[in-house]
C-alpha cells in the first residue's frame, strides 16, 4: 500500500482528527506487538483506514490511553489501546508488508535489493505470524502477486487489466473485515474499486520516474505516447491523465455507490472525509505532481 | 441446454403481464423455501425457485426493453445470430468467465451493438470500468435509439463526470470535486461577498460598496 487514502485534515473536525490520530498511534504500537518493531516502518494511513473501517464495520468503540512514542518524546499521545480492532490491520500490513518488499527484491536494482532483503529479513517473524493467522488471505495475496508479476513481465497495455490483481488483493482484504455474507460482497466491491484508486494514482504517480528508469508503467503504454530521451511530451501526459481522470473517477463513483450501500454508522463522519474528500485531493495532488508520499503533512495544503 | 422461460412458468409466448404475474405468484408460492424447512426437498425446491426467478426476471427485461420476442431455445448459432441470451443469463448469474468465452468466440466481423453491450456487462461485472465505459459508448453509438444501450452509456458518462454517490451530505465536500474549477482568487472573492452579507445581516459592513 502506499499512502494514498488518507483524510483530508482540514476539514476534519477536531474530534475526528483525534480519534484518527489515536487509532493511527495505537496501529503502530498494536504492530509492533504482534508483528515485531520492525514492521512499524510499514505503518501508512491506508492501513489506518482499514483500522477505521474494521472498527466501522464491527462496530467496535475506540478505547484509548496517552502514551509515550520514541517519534514524539515530549508530549504522551493518545493511542488507541487494547483493542480488537486493530489485530486484523495490524497482521494484514504485515503481509503486504512482506509481498511488497519481495517484489522489491526481485525488481530492484543493487542497493535497493539489498536494503529490501534486510527489511524483509526484519519483518520476516511477523510475516509468519500473520500467515499462521490468516493463512487463505496469505495465499490468496502470493497468487495475486504472481498475476501481477506476470502482466509487469509481458508488459500488459491495458490499463484494466493491469491494476486487477492489486484491486483483487484489496477485494480480499476488505472483505476479510467481516464473516456476513450480504455485508462481504458489498464490502468486496468497495475494496476492488478502492484497490483501482490506489493502483491508477500511483500509476500517475510513478509515471514520468517509470519513463526514466525504464520500468513497466501500463500508462506509458498508452496507444500514440511517445517516449524520447526518458520523457514525454506535455500532450501526451495530458492525454494520459484525460485517461487516468475517467477511470478515477468510475472508481471513485463505484466506491461512493458500494459505501452508501453499506450504510456505516460509526466513524461516519471520519469516514466521508477520507472517501469523499481525501481521496479525490490526493489524487488531484498527484496530478498536479504535488504529492509526496514521504511527506505527511505537506500533501495537505490546498 | 437452456429452457424457454415462458415453458417454465407453464404459459404461452402471448401470455400478458398480468397472467406471468400470476402464473410466477402461484409458482413462488409452491416452492416457497418456507414450505420446505426441515425437508430433504428443499434443495430441489431451492433450484426450482431459483429457476421461476430467473425466467420471470428474463420476460419481464425482454418485454420492457422490447429485445427478444422470439425464442430460439435449443438453437446452437451456426456462427449466425450468436445465443446472446444465453449470454445474458450467464452474467446475470455470475458466470463471468464462460459469458465472456461466449462472446470472444463471436467472429470480429458479426459483432453487433449487443455484442459490444454484453461485453461490456462482461467487463463491468469484473470490475473493470474503462473497459466498461468504452464498450458500452460503442454500443450506444451503433444502436443510437435503444434505451437500453443509451441507459449503460449515460450512467458511465454521469459516473465518470465525478459524481460521487452520497457526498451530498459531507461536510466540507462540495458536489463533484472538493475544488470548484475557480482559482484561489475566485474562492477568496466568494469568501469576502459571503463575509460580507453576514457582516450586514448583523448590521455591520465589510465592503461598503455593496
Amino acid at each position: 500500500m502506499f499512502g494514498y487514502v488518507r483524510a483530508f485534515k482540514p476539514y476534519l473536525r477536531v474530534c475526528e482528527y483525534e480519534t484518527y490520530q489515536a487509532i493511527y498511534c495505537g496501529l503502530c504500537k498494536e504492530m509492533a506487538r504482534l508483528t515485531g518493531q520492525a514492521s512499524r516502518f510499514a505503518l501508512s494511513y491506508d492501513v489506518t483506514f482499514l483500522a477505521v473501517m474494521n472498527m466501522s464495520v464491527n462496530d467496535i468503540p475506540v478505547t484509548a490511553r496517552r502514551m509515550r512514542c520514541p517519534v514524539h518524546p515530549i508530549n504522551k499521545r493518545l493511542c488507541v489501546y487494547d483493542n480488537k480492532g486493530l489485530m486484523y490491520p495490524a497482521f494484514v500490513s504485515a503481509l503486504l508488508a512482506h509481498y511488497k518488499l519481495s517484489d522489491d527484491i526481485s525488481d530492484g536494482k543493487n542497493y535497493q535489493k539489498l536494503l529490501a532483503m534486510g527489511a524483509n529479513a526484519g519483518i520476516d517473524n511477523g510475516y509468519r505470524r500473520a500467515a499462521l493467522k490468516y493463512p487463505e488471505l496469505d495465499k490468496r495475496i502470493s497468487e495475486l502477486m504472481k498475476l501481477q508479476a506476470e502482466h509487469e513481465n509481458k508488459r500488459e497495455p491495458v490499463l484494466d487489466i493491469a491494476c486487477d490483481p492489486t484491486a483483487q488483493m484489496m477485494r480480499e482484504v476488505f472483505g476479510g473485515l467481516t464473516k456476513d455474507v450480504q455485508k462481504r460482497v458489498k464490502l468486496e466491491k468497495f475494496g476492488y474499486s478502492l484497490g483501482r484508486f490506489v493502483y491508477i494514482t500511483d500509476a500517475l504517480d510513478d509515471l514520468r520516474s517509470d519513463i526514466k528508469k525504464k520500468c513497466y508503467n501500463p500508462l506509458a503504454l498508452t496507444d500514440g505516447v511517445k517516449i524520447a530521451d526518458g520523457r514525454i511530451s506535455d500532450d501526451d501526459y495530458k492525454r494520459i491523465v484525460e485517461i487516468t481522470d475517467l477511470s478515477i473517477n468510475l472508481s471513485l463513483a463505484e466506491i461512493a455507490d458500494s459505501f452508501v450501500d453499506l450504510d456505516l454508522k460509526m466513524y461516519r463522519a471520519t469516514l466521508d472525509n477520507i472517501i469523499y474528500v481525501g481521496l479525490r485531493n490526493v489524487y488531484e495532488l498527484v496530478r498536479e505532481g504535488r504529492f509526496n508520499k514521504r511527506m505527511r503533512s505537506k500533501g495537505d495544503k490546498i | 441446454m437452456n429452457k424457454d422461460p415462458y415453458k417454465i412458468l407453464g404459459i404461452s409466448q402471448n401470455a400478458s403481464d398480468d397472467e406471468i404475474k400470476k402464473a410466477y405468484k402461484e409458482l413462488v408460492k409452491k416452492y416457497h423455501p418456507d414450505q420446505y424447512q426441515d425437508n430433504p426437498l428443499s434443495e430441489v425446491a431451492e433450484e426450482k425457485m431459483a429457476e421461476v426467478n430467473q425466467a420471470y426476471d428474463e420476460i419481464m427485461e425482454d418485454r420492457r426493453t422490447g429485445t427478444a420476442n422470439s425464442y430460439n431455445y435449443g438453437y446452437s448459432g451456426d456462427g449466425y445470430g450468436a445465443d446472446y441470451q444465453s449470454v445474458r443469463r450467464m452474467i446475470q448469474s455470475g458466470n463471468i468467465t464462460n459469458a465472456d468465452q461466449a462472446l470472444e468466440a463471436v467472429a470480429e466481423n458479426q459483432r453487433n451493438a449487443e455484442w459490444f453491450f454484453l461485453k461490456g456487462s462482461v467487463c463491468y461485472s469484473r470490475g473493470w470500468l474503462g473497459e466498461a465505459s468504452k464498450f458500452f459508448g460503442i454500443a450506444a453509438q451503433m444502436e443510437p435509439n435503444n434505451p437500453e444501450y443509451a441507459a449503460a452509456n449515460n450512467r458511465m458518462n454521469y459516473n465518470s463526470s465525478g459524481y460521487m454517490n452520497g457526498s451530498r451530505n459531507v461536510y466540507g465536500a462540495p458536489r463533484g470535486t472538493y475544488r470548484s474549477n475557480g482559482d484561489d482568487c475566485g474562492n477568496t472573492l466568494t469568501a469576502l461577498c459571503c463575509a460580507d452579507c453576514c457582516c450586514e445581516m448583523m448590521g455591520g459592513d465589510l465592503i461598503s460598496c455593496c
